[in-house]
């Protein structure tokens, strides 16, 4: 809902590529070989000519303004899957040719999501040279058993020691991501996880609780009752440490699952997500927004292979949002950041007062800690924050 | 008429019932193998899911037996359950002569000797049939011991049978023929006919079934009925095998079916006697006793649109169910609805459930209550089955409730739980006496409203399924009678209201309060349940605020599959019934009020 243009649009890759599948993850992930990959940046890069195409289609004066929303943004995110499985000279080509097409502005910032097993000298140097200015290292734990139940293929000497490489290598950004709320985690063996991490010091850190999805393998694990999720009042208590020691240590939570050294060290590309700032997704199962719109490539990469060999869009599907859409979106999203809801922006695009609508609501919210008022906006406390999703659906938005 | 048999088969639960009468009408040749389907005789999904009768039914069988000569041998079905004993008693009084069913493998249990009991109530000729004599467990020596020493039968007439695979079912039909009085009466005598059940036909109206007694009924005959006194025309009277069969009459001994114009149930009363209208019998028949509902519960809808549909759904059901009676209400938590009469506990289960299956309606029902007798200070005496019409108690005299004289039948050993459970539930003048050696008969008169609280799955437990229970309705007697609101965030949930013994309403208001505890979802704020008697709390629970529930990613820009989920939990609040400024999901209603209806 943030007018389009207001801020540069933000461009997103996924690589579809794993060494192992983690029993977790919920991505569109394969494991392919060598060749399997480079197949498939050839075909990324066609997926680009073909916006490369429409863009010289849209240089018509009447379409111009939205084709350059789209065209000129200031993040390319590599994300997946595990980007860092890619080539030097691959990334180097599908870099080249974004740079062509879509001719981010000046001091884009480029993202690279690493394997903690893919992170040597040689390739933390060949990423900086490349322009890769933010690396997220995803390290999930310092714990070996964690690791090994998560199924990731490094052990916890591996983490530390990616992450005092890629210190070393001058990001500007180093972020780690890690995984809490495991069956069985205390709180405890959780802050240990936190302090390592806090006193190795990356820039940033993301913070996810362990999802259990229903078509992974530990949500088949999940169905048989192999695997106990941890209780929620648990998950809620790591939640809260989580917040809370980090911030002791310098981290600011900025959102639910993100914190930042400092502000320039918060993720600029995650940010176009949850302001409604227009983003394209290109490769398998990519979302893509241009403020009205929303749509998604096909999820399966031969599917998305096959339309592209043959020269047509690898679009699965669409949606135009409404304004209530965009309002829901506004709120669920808001309530995510430490920002909250902008009160203000939210009457000039909505044409209501989010608050006056929702009075008994706030009310409640307020004194039950949740919510707080500071002049024009809406934010949410910590315990708020824990529980965004349902003070998100409390609100009423009908007219 | 010497070659007519009424019977009926009587048996604990799963000892077989259906399985027999299955196979007594296939080897009758009463159906075709095509058209046979198991429980033939339960029309109703419900009868036939549950392995319940719920209508009585009747067939007529065609027999030829070892003699040469052709019987005709009528196969009455009958309910098996205390909340249908009108039915019970009006189906063996249209027999001679009774099967009593036994597994060869159980033996004789609580509803064997409850049933053998009432049916020699009605002095009927009784045949021990030990069934499944096919099963690697079954041991009929055993048995025919029991027999003996527990039913007080003749071991050596029992007839050895297992309908499942059709062994001894030739010798069971003999035994009928053999063993059982033909039925008596004088053809040409004034008509004394008793209605022992009817059903609705959507084309015909209603179908009365009938056994004559004395006289004959016959096509285009004016009859009179002897206690709602009106009198119609036989359109139609015949057989009944599964099938109508006409006939041009029905004489003296007979069982059939009677079509006379009848519109509804409503207009009728099960249990009367049917006569000739210009030559009157000289006395109804025994048997007719009005049914009255004992128990009350307001339904509604869980969706309120779906209102009209209900009152569509009731005025359907009730015509094939004249003991249901209902009535407009409304709650303030659930909407507009019905206040219903029910005729007990299973009853009640019974129409939710044909209304839920047969019309696809959702609904909700209220703990339920009997009528209590109220006097007011005015001297005025009101009778209140419904927590929300009780005034306010400075304005009453003196309040009554309904008692009834419980029996229960079981073997000796739980005589001390049973009693026991009879204290807690404050049973009077319980008292007990052997029926045989092991097995005893308690009595106590207790209040019904207690009956109606899950007492029949506590005696079930503490007999471990050995305890039969049956009840007959004594009077009223004072009680102290409290009316018990439930507050969930200060908020009066009208539908939880109930009026409960002064004794009883703390325990009570504590169920409730743990039950929608442990139902109601967490929410954003911290919830105070609270049972009050007027401003007094008697009992309270809190629901703590849930403290985490966002969702930690937001990935990959696919914010479309987030809002879906935070939409999808906006419209799971709207079908949440809202009190006050809490989320009542139906589940919590049905948890609640479930536990009630007991069993």
């Amino acid at each position: 809902m943030s007018a389009t243009g207001e801020e540069p649009a933000g461009l997103y890759l996924h690589v579809p590529f794993c060494s192992a599948i983690c029993p977790y993850c919920d991505f569109a992930v394969l494991v392919g070989r060598r060749d399997k990959r480079q197949r498939f940046v050839d075909t990324l890069l066609a997926e680009i000519a073909l916006y490369a195409s429409r863009q010289r289609s849209a240089n018509e004066p009447s379409r111009q303004r939205r084709a350059n929303e789209t065209q000129s943004p200031d993040t390319i995110y590599f994300g997946g899957g595990t980007p860092s499985l890619l080539e030097h000279d691959d990334l180097e080509r599908l870099l080249e040719a974004i740079r062509r097409t879509f001719a981010p502005r000046p001091g884009t910032r480029i993202y690279l999501e690493a394997n903690p097993e893919d992170v040597e000298p040689a390739s933390l140097d060949a990423w900086r040279r490349l322009g890769v200015g933010t690396l997220s290292l995803g390290v999930q734990s310092f714990d070996d058993d964690e690791l090994r139940f998560l199924g990731r293929r490094h052990d916890a000497a591996a983490s530390w020691r990616a992450i005092e490489l890629a210190l070393a290598a001058g990001f500007e950004t180093v972020s780690v991501d890690l995984i809490f709320g495991l069956p069985g985690q205390s709180a405890s063996g959780w802050r240990r996880n936190l302090e390592r991490a806090a006193a190795l010091g990356p820039d940033h850190l993301s913070c996810y609780e362990l999802e259990v999805h229903e078509r992974t393998t530990f949500g088949k694990h999940r169905a048989r009752g192999e695997l106990d999720e941890l209780p929620s009042d648990e998950q809620a208590e790591l939640f809260l440490l989580t917040h809370r020691l980090l911030a002791e240590t310098g981290y600011d939570g900025y959102e639910v699952s993100n914190f930042a050294r400092s502000r320039r060290h918060r993720s600029r590309h995650n940010r176009k997500y949850w302001r409604h700032v227009p983003y394209l997704g290109l490769g398998p199962s990519a979302h893509s927004f241009d403020g009205r719109r929303r749509w998604w490539n096909e999820r399966s990469l031969p599917r998305w292979q096959r339309a592209l060999d043959e020269g047509a869009s690898p679009e699965a599907g669409s949606e135009t949002l409404t304004p209530e859409d965009l309002a829901i979106e506004t709120i669920m999203l808001g309530l995510r950041t430490a920002a909250g809801v902008d009160l203000e922006r939210f009457e000039q695009h909505f044409g209501f007062d989010l608050a006056e609508r929702n009075s008994d609501l706030l009310e409640r919210s307020i004194a039950a800690g949740r919510l707080r008022r500071e002049d024009r906006r809406i934010v949410p406390t910590l315990e708020g924050l824990a529980v965004a999703d349902g003070l998100a659906a409390g609100f009423e938005l009908s007219t | 008429m010497d070659t007519i048999r009424n019977f009926c088969v009587i048996a604990h639960i799963d000892h077989g019932k259906s399985t027999l009468a299955d196979r007594l009408i296939q080897r009758c040749g009463g159906v075709e193998d095509r058209d046979f389907r198991d429980q033939i005789l339960d029309s109703m999904d419900i009868e036939r899911e549950r392995g319940i009768t719920i209508k009585s039914n009747t067939v007529t069988l065609p027999y030829t037996a070892q003699d040469g000569e052709t019987y005709e041998l009528n196969l009455i079905d009958t309910p098996g359950h205390v909340d249908f004993s009108h039915e019970v008693r009006r189906s063996l009084m249209s027999c001679e002569g009774a099967l009593l069913l036994i597994d060869a493998s159980q033996g004789v249990e609580a509803q064997t000797v409850a049933n053998l009991y009432l049916a020699l109530e009605y002095d009927l000729e009784i045949i021990p049939v030990i069934n499944k004599i096919d099963l690697p467990s079954a041991d009929p020596d055993r048995v025919r011991e029991e027999i003996d020493a527990e039913l007080g039968l003749d071991p050596f007439e029992a007839v050895e049978c297992s309908a499942k695979t059709g062994q001894g079912v030739d010798d069971v039909l003999e035994a009928v023929v053999n063993k059982l009085p033909p039925p008596e009466g004088d053809p040409a005598a004034p008509p004394q006919a008793l209605l022992f059940d009817a059903q609705y036909d959507a084309y015909r109206g209603v179908v009365m079934l009938v056994r004559v007694y004395q006289g004959t009924l016959a096509k285009g005959q004016e009859v009179f009925l002897m206690h709602s006194k009106k009198s119609y025309v036989i359109e139609e009277l015949g057989t009944l095998r599964l099938e109508r069969v006409a006939q041009r009459e029905l004489p003296a001994g007979a069982v059939g079916y009677v079509i006379a114009g009848v519109k509804s149930v409503q207009d009728i009363a099960i249990g009367d006697t049917i006569t000739d209208a210009g030559r009157h019998a000289d006395e109804p028949l025994p048997g007719y006793k009005e049914a009255k509902p004992v128990v009350f519960s307001s339904m509604y809808p869980v969706a309120s649109d779906e209102y009209e549909n209900l009152v569509k759904a009731l005025d359907k059901l009730h015509l094939n169910d004249a003991s249901l009676t209902y009535e407009k209400d409304a709650s303030m938590a659930l909407g507009f609805g019905f206040r219903c009469g029910f005729l007990g506990l299973l009853h009640l289960e019974v129409v939710q459930e044909r209304l839920e299956r047969e019309h696809g309606l959702s609904l909700l029902l209220s703990a339920p209550s009997v009528r209590y007798e109220l006097e007011l200070k005015t001297g005025e005496e009101v009778a209140i089955d419904n927590p929300s019409l009780y005034p306010d108690p400075s304005e009453i005299e003196s309040t009554a409730e309904p008692f009834i004289k419980a029996s229960v039948m079981m073997p000796e050993r739980y005589i001390g739980t049973v009693m026991e459970l009879c204290r807690e539930r404050r049973g009077e003048k319980t008292t007990f006496n052997y029926l045989t050696p092991g097995r005893v008969e308690l009595t106590s008169e207790m209040p019904l409203a207690e009956v109606l609280f899950d007492f029949y799955d506590r005696l079930k437990t503490v007999t471990q399924g050995y305890g039969s229970f049956d009840y007959e309705m004594l009077d009223y007697r004072d009680s102290d009678l409290v009316k018990v609101d439930i507050l969930v965030n200060q908020e009066r949930v009208d539908a939880l209201s109930q009026l409960v013994h002064r004794e009883k309403a703390r325990q009570r208001a504590l169920h409730y309060c743990e039950r929608l505890a442990d139902t109601i979802p967490r929410q954003q704020f911290k919830i105070p349940i609270q049972g009050v008697i007027g401003s007094t709390i008697i009992a309270r629970t809190t629901i703590n605020a849930f403290r985490k529930d966002v969702t930690a990613k937001c990935y990959g820009g696919d914010i479309t599959r987030k809002r879906k989920l935070i939409e999808k939990q906006k419209e799971g609040k709207k079908r949440m019934k809202m009190v006050g400024s809490v989320q009542i999901p139906q589940e919590a209603f049905i948890a609640v009020l479930k536990t009630d209806a007991g069993k």
